[in-house]
């Protein structure tokens, strides 16, 4: 018998020898796989149970907040809170245990729960303090009064608002319909949580996305501002540019013509094709630029590129397929002027308007000012950057001049839109005909501009995606965006909105 | 006759130094014992505090408290073991103190209120433990009630299926309902039965080997020997069918192989009992449902992860989770495995203590399943033999099963983890499982000399009454003949 138990003994141990060996393979070879498993949610449920700082407004109102839950039985510690609800929703973004984050949330969550290099160097300090709460915090540059104003401007209609300072690129107002109120799903069990995001993400508008800067959007006759900076640049046209008055032209290669918009007759020197916003004249440019130096250029004003904001899954503008542009002319004419396969990023076109008030220079956008540690001391303070620099000074400075038409001179397409107290401000308006089959009315109303014109402190882009019109004109971009526009421009300039500290927050 | 009788009782007679003196091989084992129980206790108290700072960052109130229960418990059970089994070996204790603490750790972090409970079944546990050692200090005694057991057994592995009396708990019918108390009388049906198939292959080991029934070509051992053996497997059978319960059913098949297999030292028996198990399990396969879904959750949990196979890939997350060192004690998410505290508590330490800890938990089964084989081949007994193999292979097997289960080796069954899981059968069954252990254990050294042998009081009762019996008949004068 003993000899059996002897082999029983070696069989057992070559048993155990096996799940031995099976748990290496678990916990070994196949640990960053089973982490990586995106049904794993065990990372994400450490980060959770950890404190995590506040996101700030730049006036200091909090947009994102942890609270303690007191329960000790309780199956997490704490809940995220997002006491602004869905009026900064799109800049915080959501923490969510199984459903990852998003944003500020996502980008800076590091920061938030003290995981930085430089917050853990900081907290070696006290490692065996029993308060191991290293939490950092995070100061929006987005302003919350701005926010309410946008919100209010677009009064409820499909849009977004984005409002940057010239200067810095600083993003001070980004807000878009339809958002959504992250409360309504964080603190939700699993499955019902499940549900709710489902149904935003199957929600018409996409609400979970960030219309200002992760949607892009027909640009209409605001791009006009991009074709002619490039003209120019390129030697084109300048000021004296000449164009035939005429409803109607038959580019190369086709029988069919380009119209201004909805047929009218329109022409003049270049100011005046600029602030009437006559289709023709920017379609003759592109041509005459050719496809070659026509995406060059639009290259150089950062389309086709990711938008370079401190935010993940940010979009990039697009001037279309550009593969065989030299045997489409026609199409290269039509996206001159902002219609066929263009597509541009809201918070892009602010961009587009702060680099003409800026002497040029298109700033980095970004919404985060500074970041914190556990005890307020600054970790990060972001600087300004010079992103591209598509137009020279001059240049801008003629721009300048021409989008001040658009709201100034002889029937300037936002001519409509005045500002309180006299204030001066330049602009662009566009309205985008998307020609969808079915909705065929359907426009993309734009306005772009800068503000205050004598020494330009604020960019601002506004868009309206939800109007149908059969009397849509030239003007209607002007119309519908233009007051929007102006409640804004004028909160900021004349109204309660020009004295706002921004040191606190 | 009689004279020597009284004659060695009486030099038997030993104080506590003579046997210090005579004995000095097994004292050493009981001092080495101790040591070890020590070293548990402080493992399990330096646990029970990381697993506070862990979670609540402080070192936990009760922690005096704490230590001063396990480690009385654990001493109390020792110096019973030096009193009553002074021969056993030093390790067999400790490990399940090891493996006890670290179990109650687990189960305290996992559930507070759930430590209150375990603590009574520590209690209980250990109690059972001492009264077993004290009450059975002859392991041959045993054999004597191999019947009476074989149908206490029985009857207890089918009582849950007693309308009334059985319940369901988690899809499993092995619970019994007593009033307020719950049992699982499986858990102490396994040992029952490894007694009986013991005493049984003891006595019938030739007889089965011998093979004198002729049926065509085969050679097959006489009917009432095979009787019991397929009497087992039906069991197996009706455990697996009736109650669900596919890791007991595994484990009573397991430990009737294993038994008869080294009993008759035929190796065919092994292979037919494989052969059998085999069958059984493909047909369970076929028929049933449940049956099949635990054999697709273990081919692919990945499939359907949020509904079946979510316990597993959970398992799975929380080991990798803890990969070679582990998040730390209270520090990682173990909850999120359903029924962590009780089957799944291997994937709980696998990943809060790392592989480090997972090796360490199989170190020590394999230390107890070392010694348990020890004991095995130490002693010359057939039937401690016999019965030695039995309690280890169940403790062996069982941790085998349930590991493999965890980790995804062999497909999952419902059991406990010996020692570690919490529930007060089973915790209160592996001490009787390791109290018979150490006493056949001590039974070993005591026939190899190692110990005195002692008469146990039960025998000096039995001899008091015989030499009273032996005068009063001299005094009598009648001269009836006596002992032999």
């Amino acid at each position: 018998m003993n000899r059996q138990i002897r082999q029983l003994a070696v069989g057992l141990m070559m048993c155990y020898v096996v799940l031995f060996a099976t748990l290496n393979y678990w916990q070994v070879a196949q640990e960053q796989e089973l982490n990586a498993n995106v049904e794993n949610t065990r990372a994400v449920r450490r980060e959770f149970n950890k404190p995590r700082g506040d996101i700030v407004s730049a006036d200091g109102v909090i947009a994102a907040t942890s609270t303690p839950i007191p329960d000790p039985n309780a199956e997490f510690d704490r809940i995220r809170e997002y006491p602004t609800g869905d009026l900064l929703s799109n800049v915080t973004g959501y923490f969510t245990l199984n459903f990852g984050s998003t944003q500020v949330e996502r980008a800076y969550g590091d920061v938030l729960t003290g995981n930085t290099t430089e917050q853990q160097l900081r907290a070696l300090g006290n490692i065996l303090a029993s308060d191991v709460d290293n939490s950092g915090s995070v100061e929006l540059a987005v302003r919350h009064d701005l926010q309410q104003v946008a919100k209010f401007a677009l009064g409820g209609r499909t849009g977004s608002v984005v409002v940057q300072d010239i200067e810095t690129g600083a993003v001070r107002a980004m807000y878009s319909n339809p958002t959504y109120d992250p409360n309504t799903f964080v603190t939700l069990p699993f499955d019902e949580a499940r549900e709710a995001i489902v149904d935003l993400q199957n929600a018409p508008g996409d609400p979970l996305l960030a219309g200002a800067y992760q949607q892009r959007f027909m640009p209409g006759s605001t791009f006009k501002v991009i074709t002619t900076g490039i003209g120019i640049e390129a030697g084109v046209i300048d000021r004296t540019t000449q164009f035939v008055r005429e409803s109607e032209w038959v580019p190369p290669q086709t029988t069919n013509p380009i119209q201004n918009y909805r047929g009218s007759t329109c022409g003049g020197d270049l100011p005046e094709v600029f602030r009437r916003s006559c289709n023709i004249p920017f379609a003759q440019t592109a041509i005459s630029l050719g496809p070659d130096r026509m995406v060059a250029g639009v290259d150089a004003w950062g389309i086709g590129e990711e938008l370079p904001i401190d935010l993940p899954g940010a979009a990039a503008s697009t001037f279309g397929d550009t593969a065989d542009l030299a045997q489409q002319l026609p199409l290269l004419g039509i996206r001159g002027f902002g219609q066929n396969d263009d597509q541009m990023v809201p918070l892009h076109m602010s961009m587009v308007a702060g680099t003409v008030a800026n002497g040029g220079q298109m700033m980095t956008p970004y919404v985060v000012e500074a970041t914190y540690d556990h005890d307020g001391r600054t970790l990060d303070r972001t600087q300004p950057e010079v992103w591209k620099t598509p137009i020279s000074a001059p240049t801008a400075a003629l721009l300048t001049e021409f989008m001040t038409g658009v709201t100034e001179g002889d029937r300037g397409t936002a001519r409509s839109v005045q500002l309180a107290d006299g204030q001066r401000f330049a602009a662009k308006t566009g309205t985008a005909e998307l020609g969808l089959v079915g909705d065929p009315d359907r426009v993309h109303a734009w306005m772009i501009g800068f503000a205050p014109l004598e020494a330009p402190k604020y960019s601002i882009a506004v868009v309206l995606t939800d109007l149908t019109s059969t009397q849509a004109d030239a003007a209607t971009g002007g119309r519908e965006a233009g007051p929007v526009v102006k409640t804004v421009l004028d909160y900021l300039l004349t109204g309660d909105g020009a004295n706002a500290d921004l040191s606190g927050g | 006759m009689t004279g020597m009788l009284e004659a060695d009782l009486e030099s038997t007679r030993l104080t506590r130094r003579d046997r210090r003196a005579v004995a000095p091989l097994a004292y050493r084992r009981r001092n080495a014992e101790l040591t070890l129980i020590i070293m548990a206790a402080a493992i399990t108290a330096v646990a029970y505090t990381l697993a506070s700072l862990g979670s609540n960052a402080e070192i936990p109130p009760g922690i005096f408290g704490f230590v001063a229960f396990l480690l009385g418990l654990m001493l109390i059970a020792h110096f019973v073991v030096r009193r009553f089994a002074t021969g056993a070996d030093a390790t067999l204790l400790p490990l399940a103190a090891l493996l006890h603490g670290i179990g109650f750790v687990m189960i305290t972090r996992l559930d507070d209120e759930l430590a209150s409970l375990q603590s009574l079944w520590s209690l209980l546990g250990v109690s059972v433990f001492c009264a077993v050692l004290i009450i059975i200090q002859r392991a041959t005694d045993l054999a004597r009630y191999r019947w009476l057991l074989f149908f206490a057994g029985a009857s207890g592995l089918l009582l849950p299926l007693v309308p009334g009396l059985g319940a369901n708990i988690n899809g499993a019918r092995i619970w019994v309902s007593l009033g307020p108390i719950n049992f699982q009388p499986g858990e102490f049906a396994k040992i029952a039965l490894a007694i009986f198939f013991a005493a049984f292959f003891a006595e019938n080991r030739e007889l089965i080997a011998a093979k004198t029934w002729k049926i065509g070509p085969f050679r097959l051992p006489e009917p009432r020997f095979v009787l019991p053996v397929l009497v087992a497997w039906g069991f197996a059978i009706v455990v697996m069918v009736g109650q669900r319960d596919l890791g007991s059913s595994l484990l009573f098949f397991t430990l009737f192989v294993v038994m008869v297999w080294v009993a008759t030292e035929r190796l065919g028996w092994l292979l037919l009992g494989v052969v059998l198990f085999a069958g059984a399990a493909y047909l369970s396969w076929s028929q049933f449902a449940h049956v099949q879904t635990r054999v697709d959750i273990w081919i692919d949990p990945w499939s359907d992860s949020l509904g079946r196979g979510y316990q597993i890939v959970q398992s799975l997350f929380g080991l990798a989770d803890g990969g070679i060192t582990g998040t730390g004690l209270g520090r990682g998410n173990p909850n999120q495995v359903p029924e962590a505290q009780n089957d799944f508590i291997f994937a709980a330490i696998g990943e809060e203590m790392g592989m480090i800890g997972g090796t360490a938990i199989l170190m020590s089964y394999l230390l107890i399943v070392g010694a348990g084989f020890r004991t095995a081949l130490r002693t010359d007994r057939t039937f401690e033999k016999l019965l030695a193999v039995g309690l280890t292979t169940i403790i062996g097997v069982q941790a085998f099963i349930i590991i493999g289960g965890v980790i995804k080796l062999v497909p999952l069954t419902g059991i406990t983890l010996p020692f570690v899981s919490y529930g007060g059968s089973s915790l209160v069954s592996n001490y009787i499982l390791l109290a018979l252990l150490i006493r056949v254990s001590d039974s070993a050294a005591r026939r190899l000399g190692e110990v005195p042998d002692e008469p146990t009081p039960g025998e000096r009762w039995a001899a008091w009454q015989l030499r009273r019996q032996i005068r009063h008949d001299g005094k009598q004068g009648t001269g009836r003949q006596g002992g032999s």
